[in-house]
């Protein structure tokens, strides 16, 4: 049921909020850090989607990409190493009013917090994530990551990295109830901001891989992609990203590929260069946990009450000539 | 606790008078002990279940034990396969086990034989064995059941060869299965319980099956009962005193679930762990009846972190563990400890370390629940005491993590989780229930961690409340929650913290002493032996020792007054569930005792020379043991004071 | 002519009898041919009776008794011979509950089952019993089962009325209690923060029964007094929001499902009369602005959005306006059951001023009798001249969704009938029942059913919410052959020679009109002796042009009860009523887009022009070939289709490419006087002349997306030039 009357109330009142209004503290993210352009992009996004602060949460674990939170003027959870998603679950749970955005890194989700990881994929619950990987660790000081390329030379991998990199987009994309996945790099910030925005507006477990530069301790290791637009596959569609003609005539390696087509998505997911760019794979068809799990009822004392009763009858012994 | 069942000396106890029916003596009895043992899969639990339920109904004080073999199929006729369960029914309340069993049906000799050794019985206990094997095909069958059968007559108990699956063969087809009821028929017999009573039981048990089904276990039942009344020259009345008012019979873990559904939490995140997991198992039936959650996470880790994020986005909620899975939480309880997150982490505890022995019960958590995580994180540790206990427990600890913004740590065992005992159906009141988030706006100025300087209490901004917006951390942070490394600021985060456990020390009271508050021995206990003692104590007292005892509730913060209560008793002894090094092991002296837990915690805060006595058995420390190692307490002070 | 002849002309034009009167056409119970068929209806298995299904999903309210026997053997029977069997059962179940339900028997479809099936089973016949319980376990439905008569369509609308409503109670009630409970729960959480909230009794009251002793509350509230701040629950938002809960819970608009709404008894919607609909609406109306308006402001309340100094203001003055019209049509719709007939002058301008107005009004306004005199008593006949009128000032309020329809055909209409109680807005439904009386032993359903094949009371619907034109709001189908003056049916029977004639006859108002008794004296029956071939039927005397005086006459056939053929000539005032309904219908054609004049105009008009130009062209085909058009100018090569920005600026102006900035500080570190941020955090240079060309250069180069490019130097006297401007070099 509508009563018009508010509605044209709140039009009358609506505040447009600019993007000083999700600023949080001043970021401590090195000069020409890839997580800067990450932070734009998303205040951009909660500017445009006029986001109310106080019903927005940020979710992160432990690392560079975790600091995210702290620089966003609305509510915050800095938590645990590798623990942002079950914190994010939880919240999600309770509060289905919020918007829940989850940043985390690939030491993060890939490594400490892979096991949450493969479940919060099958969970889909509605909320964005972001895996800011930079294939190494930073905040620890250069360590080897495992999305670390192999060879590279890390204080932990001195004589360079022994195993292949681990994949996330195959990995997520492998997890059934996979409902959306996007890979966007932090130097292409246009393409960023809409894919960013494509994950917040699918109601589900939205992961958007983002490459990340790191220019303390990897510098150069983006540059050949940095530099060669060649280097980097721009997948679009109808119903996926679409370029806008300046851009296009930047980014000429193009392919047409349907978010809806799972098996392609995979396919595409494993090339590792050029980088492919854009929505691999949307489904709103999968069902969110949270709304398989809220009854939806209305939790007045009184029912709670009738409910406890219930079950205290079941084991109630009554004295006798009572029952 | 009701009045209406305190105990009562029965008059003329152990006095026989004839039976009506059959010209039978009766004797009147004050309390039996009675075990029904069987492989498990033969329903021993249900028969003891449905004797426990249908002597409460009568009004009789009852403790029921579930007998747990530690695997899930452990091979037919096996010492370690005895399943089943003990049933101590009295008079009065019962609180606990009790020592041994007066009468034991047997469904084969070799469970029997698991619980002799353990010394589960009283010498000439009566013994219903099951004579089926007797002429078994088998000749080494045939021959271990007349070896043991004649071992037991020798050693003098009372044994009656009962034809149970031959008398079921002809009411039923798989005679095996309907051994239960006639057993519980025979049982119902042998104690003067009523029959009806018994029959309306039966039709609860197997209420959820077609009528058939109840039909074919009354016609056992009473095919039970015919029997013990023709075939048996014995048969008890345990007088019962009527109770008033409406009872409830659970076990532990079910009032751990009821008591969540009451406490008004929404949000319950769990993981797979014995014994702790059948408390999720009947939440997760009815939590939803009431828009309730359970959440089964992918591991202990998530399901805490997932507990943290309901509770900090407003709805408090509760997680529920056994040790191993209370270890893996840590991190976690640090972390909802530093953002003052409130908590409440159930631990149905087992016997430890590492995977140690699941099924059973220990006290070795409490250390670990109060130091638990890394570095300073205070948080409040309660311990249920009893089976009604571990039902008010949870709505106290979800008050307490509420108002404090605390985690709270609440601590049952596998003693409590699978026994069973009436206590007076709880009256709901809404005020129970966590009010809902405060979603209203945060005043100009107001702070995410305005600690008071008095009591380090401050009020937490929820998610959804204007202006409150901030981001919660696990890292040392200032009162705006801003990451912060000046050595006061991490300095007045930990004061601030552990002023919040001071000021619920100042709303505690001192527990009561049960006997006199002075005297020559103050027995101190925590958790599910409180029973236990007091009947221990109360024995004692009977006969002039001058002993009493305290049970805590709350072992962090420890209520006000313990010192002075200790002070009023010449000795102080705790009673535990958790190693303690032995006095008479040559190696050890006061210089290297390791001292059981609440011993350790009463010597180093209160300086009193607390000594200790314990158990890891893995069984429920009995009454009698504790009157023994009290005896031997006195005895060894009283030496002490002649020298 | 003889005079045979001159007396049936006679008849016709006077309605009097000049020479020997033959047989009046009533005395042997005659019917028109045309309804011979239907002597006993509840042989047949037809549209009723209906059953009113309780609960059923929307849609499935309203049901034939037929199809939901249909139904049962689908799903109860199968395809063989068993099946057969069962179908048999069921089938004579149906024609017992008919015949049970004709005999005046009401009740549930269950009860009537009941019953039937103890006759039935009487019968003793074997696996009967079997039949009709698994056909029963199989019905999808229960409820009223109600035969076509005239206490029928006020209960048929009742209970359509109900559905609707209750489908409307359901949204709203969902509605306001998840309301009541999000604003209770602010209270609460604000009473968790008061004083009051931490008083002793209140944390006593929060522990258990068996943990109250641990504690000691008095300490506890003092504790907590003391060291938290008090809740931030305004004491005029906390007036004002228990002010919301006090009347969200007493509203009485919709009953809460079970349990009475908070106590108050719910207001009633069914009204005899317009004037008792429209005094409930008014003396409600203050509640309902004030309910608006606390679910408004209760909106705003739950989502922090109530800003005082705002709203206040505000919602004072907005009193009325709350309450659009689309507020209304939230709450229920006033159901009014009115007969036409007794309806006097007054009321039926109440009625129109009603429905004008834009009330939630459902109004059934039932005639029994379409062919009374008219209003006007000056002997003419003016048949259903009240109900059209009723109809057609409907539709001119074009706000109003209007149905017409005879009993007979309402079941066909019932998705239209719930659309219309469904409308948001005033809905006016015209029906003739059939049940007059005065067409003796004939059903009302078929009286009913014979107003409608005659055009006497045509069903058509208006429907404004279905689009801006007549086309789209504007129907008559239902009607039979609506695109026919009348509709046609064959008619056979033997003649003397007993050979077996069969012919196509339309059914006209005159056939409908032939089964009132009160119109007998307007026929007059010939004896078979004086049949002649200047006796025509009416349909086809009716398409004549009479000029002068008619030297046909036109006549009806009858049945009588043996089923004997008679003719009767028709008087000349019912053949005058037959063309004027004929009009009337024509106009409904006109409406719905059937032989609709303009169009019909208009096309003779463009086929016309068309036929001029065709001619036109074949002559100018003669004449000299056009020449070919000239092809379009080729666009530059080179050209890009669209310039690029960079492109055109001057080379030695410093610029960003802004949109590819990546937000990573550099440059802004290098300089933030003359790099700056935009509105999206991406650089642009905001002043050249801020810093030297060393740092524009610097910047281009630390820039890992390369978008800076440092132009030109400003300065000529700034020191390493020349080292500076080659390292732009790759910038430029």
């Amino acid at each position: 049921m509508t009563i018009t009357a508010p509605e044209c109330l709140l039009r009358l009142y609506e505040e447009h909020p600019d993007l000083e209004d999700y600023q949080g503290g001043a970021p401590r993210w090195c000069a020409g850090c890839g997580d800067n352009a990450i932070l734009a992009a998303v205040q951009r996004l909660c500017r445009d989607e006029a986001l109310r602060p106080e019903k927005t949460a940020f979710i992160s674990g432990i690392g560079c990409s975790s600091r995210f939170p702290h620089y966003m003027k609305t509510y915050g959870f800095h938590g645990i190493h590798g623990r942002a998603l079950p914190v994010a679950e939880g919240v999600r749970m309770a509060r289905p009013d919020l918007h829940v955005f989850v940043s985390t890194g690939d030491g993060d989700c890939c490594s400490i917090g892979a096991g949450h990881w493969i479940h919060a994929v099958r969970y889909n619950m509605n909320m964005t994530v972001f895996l800011h990987d930079n294939h190494v660790y930073g905040l620890t000081k250069k360590q080897a990551s495992p999305t670390s390329p192999r060879g590279l030379r890390t204080n932990t991998t001195p004589r360079g990295a022994y195993l292949e990199a681990l994949n996330p987009l195959t990995v997520t994309l492998g997890v059934q109830n996979a409902s959306f996945v996007a890979q966007a790099v932090d130097w292409i910030p246009e393409i960023l901001y809409s894919i960013v925005s494509a994950a917040f507006h699918h109601k589900g477990f939205s992961f958007v891989r983002i490459l990340q530069r790191c220019p303390k301790f990897l510098p150069d290791l983006f540059d050949p992609w940095l530099h060669d637009p060649q280097k980097v596959l721009v997948l679009t569609h109808d119903n996926g990203l679409q370029l806008s003609p300046g851009l296009a005539k930047v980014h000429k390696n193009r392919r047409e590929h349907d978010p809806a087509d799972l098996d392609r998505a995979r396919e595409i997911a494993s090339g590792a260069d050029p980088i492919p760019v854009g929505i691999l794979y949307r489904n709103p068809g999968v069902p969110c946990y949270e709304d398989l799990r809220r009854s939806g009822k209305l939790r007045t004392g009184a029912f709670v009450r009738a409910g406890l009763e219930a079950e205290l009858d079941k084991f109630t012994i009554w004295p006798q000539g009572h029952a | 606790m009701s009045e209406t069942l305190a105990a009562q000396p029965v008059e003329n106890a152990g006095r026989q008078a004839p039976s009506p029916a059959s010209g039978k003596a009766i004797t009147t009895l004050s309390e039996h002990i009675v075990e029904v043992i069987s492989d498990s899969g033969e329903g021993a639990q249900v028969c003891g279940q449905s004797l426990g339920a249908i002597a409460a109904r009568m009004g009789n004080g009852v403790w029921t034990l579930e007998i747990i073999p530690a695997e899930i199929e452990p091979p037919a006729r096996s010492t370690e396969g005895a399943s089943g369960s003990r049933i101590r029914l009295g008079s009065g309340r019962m609180t606990n086990c009790g020592d041994q069993a007066d009468l034991v049906v047997a469904f084969n000799e070799q469970v029997l034989l698991a619980r002799l050794r353990a010394g589960e019985f009283k010498p000439g206990c009566i013994v219903l064995l099951e004579s089926l094997w007797r002429t078994h095909p088998d000749k080494e069958i045939a021959a271990s059941y007349l070896q043991t059968h004649a071992r037991l007559a020798a050693a003098g108990f009372r044994v009656y060869e009962v034809p149970m699956e031959r008398e079921c063969r002809s009411l039923v087809a798989d005679a095996r299965r309907g051994a239960n009821m006639f057993a519980l028929g025979m049982l119902c017999g042998l104690y003067s319980l009523d029959l009806r009573l018994a029959r309306e039981q039966v039709a609860r048990a197997f209420g959820s099956k077609d009528a058939g089904v109840v039909a074919a276990n009354v016609a056992l039942l009473e095919a039970g009962h015919g029997w013990a009344e023709a075939q048996l020259d014995f048969k008890f009345r345990i007088p019962a005193l009527r109770s008033l008012e409406p009872q409830i019979v659970v076990n532990g873990n079910t009032a751990l679930a009821l008591g969540v559904l009451a406490s008004g939490m929404e949000i319950c995140a769990m993981y797979p762990i014995t014994p702790a997991t059948s408390a999720s198992h009947y939440l997760s039936n009815v939590f939803e009846k009431v828009g309730g959650v359970v959440h089964q996470a992918e591991d202990e880790i998530a399901a805490c972190s997932f507990a943290i994020g309901a509770s900090y986005a407003g709805k408090c909620a509760v997680t529920i563990t056994s040790g191993p899975g209370f270890s893996l939480k840590q991190e976690a309880i640090g972390l909802a400890v530093m953002g003052e997150i409130p908590l409440v982490v159930v631990n149905v505890q087992r016997g430890g370390p590492s995977t140690g022995q699941p099924t059973k019960a220990e006290q070795g958590d409490l250390l670990a629940a109060m130091f638990g995580s890394h570095g300073d994180a205070p948080k409040v540790v309660m311990a249920a005491s009893g089976i009604e206990d571990c039902f008010y427990s949870i709505i106290t600890a979800r008050k307490i993590a509420e108002t404090f913004n605390m985690v709270v740590v609440v601590l049952s065992d596998a003693n409590l989780a699978t026994s069973q005992q009436p206590f007076p159906r709880p009256k709901f009141s809404e005020a129970w229930m966590a009010p809902p988030a405060d979603q209203s706006a945060v005043p100009e100025g107001a702070r995410p961690y305005d600690w008071n300087a008095l009591t380090g209490l401050a009020r937490r901004f929820v998610p959804g409340q204007p202006e409150g917006m901030h981001t919660l951390t696990g890292l040392a942070h200032d009162r705006r929650s801003r990451v912060a490394y000046d050595p006061e600021i991490n300095e007045e985060g930990i004061h601030s913290r552990s002023l919040k456990l001071a000021a619920l020390q100042k709303t505690l009271k001192t527990p009561p002493v049960f006997g006199d508050p002075e005297g020559e021995l103050l027995v101190a206990g925590w958790g599910s032996t409180q029973g236990a003692i007091e009947e221990a104590v109360g024995r004692l007292r009977a006969e002039g020792c001058k002993v009493s005892s305290v049970h805590l509730r709350f072992l962090q913060p420890l209520p006000p007054g313990i010192k002075e209560l200790m002070q009023r008793f010449k000795a102080v002894i705790t009673i535990e569930g958790n190693w303690c090094d032995r006095r008479e092991d040559e190696i050890i002296d006061e210089g290297n005792r390791r001292y059981s837990a609440l011993a350790m915690l009463l010597r180093s805060r209160y300086l009193v020379d607390v000594d200790c006595w314990s158990e890891v058995r893995g069984q429920p420390i009995k009454p009698g043991t504790i009157c023994r190692v009290i005896r031997e307490a006195l005895e060894r002070n009283r030496e002490a004071a002649r020298r | 002519m003889h005079s045979e002849l001159q007396a049936q002309l006679a008849f016709h034009l006077t309605g009097v009898w000049s020479a020997g009167r033959p047989e009046a056409s009533d005395a042997l119970e005659l019917r028109p041919a045309l309804l011979a068929a239907y002597r006993n209806l509840s042989r047949l298995r037809y549209d009723f009776p209906l059953v009113l299904a309780r609960n059923a999903p929307h849609g499935g309210a309203v049901q034939s008794l037929s199809g939901l026997m249909d139904r049962a053997i689908e799903d109860a029977a199968p395809r063989d011979g068993e099946g057969e069997r069962i179908r048999g059962h069921v089938l004579r179940m149906e024609q017992a509950i008919r015949a049970l339900v004709a005999a005046g028997g009401g009740g549930s479809l269950a009860t009537l089952w009941d019953t039937a099936a103890g006759r039935l089973e009487s019968s003793g016949e074997d696996l009967l019993a079997d039949s009709l319980s698994r056909a029963r376990a199989a019905l999808k439905a229960d409820g009223e089962v109600l035969d076509c008569g005239k206490a029928m369509p006020a209960r048929l609308f009742e209970h359509a009325w109900r559905t609707v409503q209750e489908s409307k109670a359901r949204r709203f009630r969902e509605d306001i209690d998840r309301l009541i409970l999000r604003l209770s729960d602010i209270l609460a959480a604000g009473l968790a923060l008061s004083e009051e909230g931490r008083s002793p009794e209140r944390l006593r009251a929060e522990v258990g029964a068996a943990h109250r002793e641990a504690f000691d509350f008095e300490a506890m509230s003092r504790l907590l007094a003391g060291s938290l701040p008090k809740g931030t629950l305004p004491e005029s938002r906390r007036r004002r929001i228990a002010s919301l809960v006090s009347v969200l819970e007493s509203q009485r608009f919709f009953p809460a499902p079970g349990e009475r709404a908070g106590g108050v008894e719910p207001y009633a919607f069914v009204f005899e009369s317009c004037a008792a609909a429209l005094r409930a609406f008014r003396e409600r109306r203050p509640a309902m602005i004030a309910l608006a308006q606390a679910v408004a402001v209760a909106r705003l309340e739950v989502e922090n959005e109530y800003v005082e100094s705002k709203h206040d203001a505000f919602f004072e003055e907005f009193g009325e306006n709350v309450l659009g019209p689309k507020g209304v049509t939230l709450f229920p719709d006033y159901l009014v059951r009115i007969g036409a007939a007794d309806m006097q002058a007054a009321g039926h301008a109440g009625l129109m001023e009603a429905l004008g107005a834009g009330l939630p009004l459902k109004v059934l306004a039932q005639t029994d009798d379409i062919l009374d005199e008219s209003p006007v008593r000056d002997g003419q006949l003016a048949f259903g001249a009240r109900s059209r009128q009723l109809a057609a000032m409907a539709i001119a309020l074009s706000e109003v969704y209007v149905l017409q329809s005879s009993a007979s055909n309402l079941f066909q209409l019932r998705e239209r009938i719930l659309r219309g109680l469904e409308y948001p807005g005033p809905a006016l439904f015209s029906v003739f029942s059939g049940a007059g009386g005065a067409c003796g032993e004939l059903a009302p359903y078929l009286v009913a059913a014979a107003a409608m094949e005659s055009r006497a009371f045509p069903a058509f619907s208006y429907d404004p919410s279905a689009g801006e034109d007549w086309a789209s709001r504007f129907s008559l189908e239902n009607n039979p052959r609506a695109d026919l003056d009348w509709p046609v049916h064959a008619i056979a029977y033997e003649d003397d020679e007993h050979q077996r004639i069969s012919e196509e006859l339309a059914f006209t108002l005159v056939d409908f009109v032939g089964c009132d008794r009160r119109y007998a004296k307007h026929f007059a029956t010939i004896p078979r002796a004086m049949w002649n071939e200047r006796m025509i039927a009416v349909p086809e005397y009716l398409v004549r042009e009479t000029k002068g005086p008619p030297e046909k006459v036109p006549c009806l056939p009858l049945v009588g009860r043996d089923g004997t053929l008679h003719r009767a000539i028709v008087g000349e005032k019912l053949i005058r009523e037959a063309r004027r309904c004929r009009e009337a219908w024509r106009s409904l054609q006109e409406l719905a887009g059937i032989h609709n004049s303009h169009a019909e105009r208009l096309l003779a008009r463009e086929r016309k022009a068309w036929e001029e130009q065709r001619t036109a062209h074949a002559a100018a085909a003669l004449g000299p070939q056009p020449a070919a058009e000239a092809p379009a100018p080729a666009a530059a090569p080179g050209v890009p289709a669209q310039a690029e920005p960079e492109e055109e600026r001057p080379r030695d102006e410093p610029y960003i490419e802004t949109p590819r900035c990546t937000s990573c500080n550099e440059c802004t570190q290098i300089n933030d006087k003359m790099f700056v941020y935009d509105s999206n955090k991406q650089a642009t240079i905001a002043n050249p002349e801020a810093g030297t060309y060393r740092q524009l250069v610097e910047a281009a180069e630390s820039c890992q997306v390369s978008i800076i490019h440092p132009g030109r130097p400003r300065n000529p006297a700034e020191p390493g030039l020349d080292e500076l401007i080659k390292r732009a070099e790759p910038f430029l």
